[in-house]
């Protein structure tokens, strides 16, 4: 949990334009300039769990209504939603809620590393965004059968659960539950390449998420200031 | 050397396989550690075992995303269709898992194509090559079968060499398909590129995938076209 310059997964990294056509900084400059024009009350940062959820109709449904902003990069790591959060991506905004999902991604870096990136990120989102709530997603489940990414992502969330209470205004929401059926394997009818969610998948997360963030959103600053008399 | 007089474009862009690795089948390699490549073409091998579709949609994620959204329901499911798409895929992928179990027990009549813009490293003749060596291979194993190829789309933000590449890569195939009564090029572009030469986000989500929005914009002149060759396939 110490020594940020000695974990990797939480060192701030741009993408690199190997492929040729800079969609990465393309898709980042984008989420700058609506930081400009929105006031979110929702955040959503991270890897494609997060980008592909606004491609479905539950976005419209459940998200949208809430001023959801969605700042989500298929293939991010720890790293890349570190340095995109450090170069512009929460400026002008404040949002109530931060929810951050990443660390899927993160193949080079072990459970313990990457629970330590995403400790950063939300250590990040505190410091710069002293009103907002931060909620965590857990890793799901990946793979149609047992395996070590499998345990790995296990792993993470377990650090997680530990370290994120120790934090201010931070909390751990596992929405994992259901997916790994008795025989040990995944459905692509949750997941249809055995990582990314299908409509019905997200409908599945969606329900502890949406109940969490609007329990968080009503808290008014008047019931607050109340409840400190 | 022997030259072989009048070569025709089609021997040009397609190479063999040995000095064209986007036309060799290749496996995709379990890097990250849970073997999912290996487990969707395993499900796609049983899936098909029950199924008699009329039409198999086969190729990287632009197909294998298609799959997840309401377009699908509305436009292809009447069709019977199914969806071989693998995220990821380039073309030497599609041509392995082909060439192993996808195709040995369905006898769809039209095979829509959509793979290339994932070939990195490859130039657009190679990737020309791989695309042609898939057609052959559906050919050989589904000789009643027509291969509709969807030209590859343009991608990134603002122009940048992979549109460049890609609008090759289509126009090598479009004339590679030409001689063939078995095979066409369709192009599915219904105009992504605005007059400033940017993609938006609301068609190409991240400049490569498509929205719903972008989805709908390519696929109702793609159902009309499938359509227009089913019923031709009836005829024959």
């Amino acid at each position: 949990m110490s020594g940020d310059e000695m974990n990797p997964a939480a060192v701030a990294q741009a993408v690199e334009d190997i492929q040729g056509d800079d969609r990465w900084m393309a898709q980042h400059t984008r989420f700058v300039q609506e930081c400009k024009d929105a006031e979110p009350e929702v955040l959503f940062i991270g890897d494609s769990m997060v980008q592909l959820m606004q491609q479905y109709e539950i976005w419209r449904e459940l998200f949208s209504p809430l001023h959801a902003l969605n700042f989500g990069i298929g293939g991010d790591t720890t790293c890349n939603v570190l340095w995109r959060l450090q170069n512009g991506e929460l400026d002008n905004i404040g949002p109530k809620v931060t929810v951050v999902w990443v660390g899927t991604n993160n193949h080079e870096h072990s459970a313990e590393q990457v629970a330590g990136g995403i400790l950063a990120i939300a250590q990040l989102l505190t410091s710069r965004l002293p009103k907002t709530k931060v909620v965590v997603l857990g890793l799901l489940a990946r793979g149609e059968w047992p395996n070590p990414l499998r345990e790995k992502n296990v792993a993470v969330n377990s650090f997680l659960r530990s370290w994120l209470p120790r934090l201010g205004q931070t909390q751990f929401l596992d929405v994992g539950a259901g997916f790994v059926h008795s025989d040990g394997t995944i459905s692509t009818r949750d997941m249809f390449d055995f990582l990314h969610l299908t409509a019905a998948g997200y409908r599945a997360i969606a329900k502890p998420l949406i109940d969490l963030l609007r329990q968080i959103l009503e808290e008014t600053p008047e019931e607050k200031r109340a409840s400190l008399l | 050397m022997h030259h072989i007089a009048n070569a025709s474009l089609t021997d040009k862009v397609m190479s063999s396989g040995d000095s064209n690795p986007a036309a060799t089948p290749t496996p995709c390699v379990d890097i990250q550690g849970d073997g999912r490549w290996m487990s969707l073409h395993n499900h796609f091998v049983s899936n098909s075992k029950d199924k008699e579709p009329d039409v198999l949609f086969v190729g990287d994620s632009l197909v294998q995303l298609l799959h997840q959204f309401e377009v699908w329901r509305e436009l292809f499911s009447p069709l019977h269709a199914l969806n071989f798409g693998v995220g990821g895929d380039e073309t030497q992928h599609v041509l392995w898992r082909l060439s192993n179990g996808e195709l040995a027990h369905i006898s769809p009549k039209v095979v829509v194509l959509w793979v290339g813009t994932h070939n990195h490293g490859h130039t657009a003749e190679q990737i020309c090559g791989g695309i042609m060596a898939i057609v052959q291979l559906i050919k050989d194993k589904l000789p009643k079968a027509y291969t509709l190829v969807l030209g590859v789309l343009p991608r990134g933000k603002m122009p940048n060499p992979l549109r460049e590449r890609n609008a090759q890569v289509n126009k090598l195939v479009k004339e590679a398909v030409s001689s063939l009564p078995h095979a066409s090029l369709l192009n599915v572009d219904p105009g992504f590129v605005h007059s400033d030469g940017s993609i938006s986000h609301q068609d190409l989500y991240d400049f490569l995938h498509l929205t719903p929005q972008g989805y709908q914009a390519v696929c109702q002149p793609l159902h009309a076209h499938l359509k227009g060759l089913l019923e031709k396939q009836a005829e024959n």
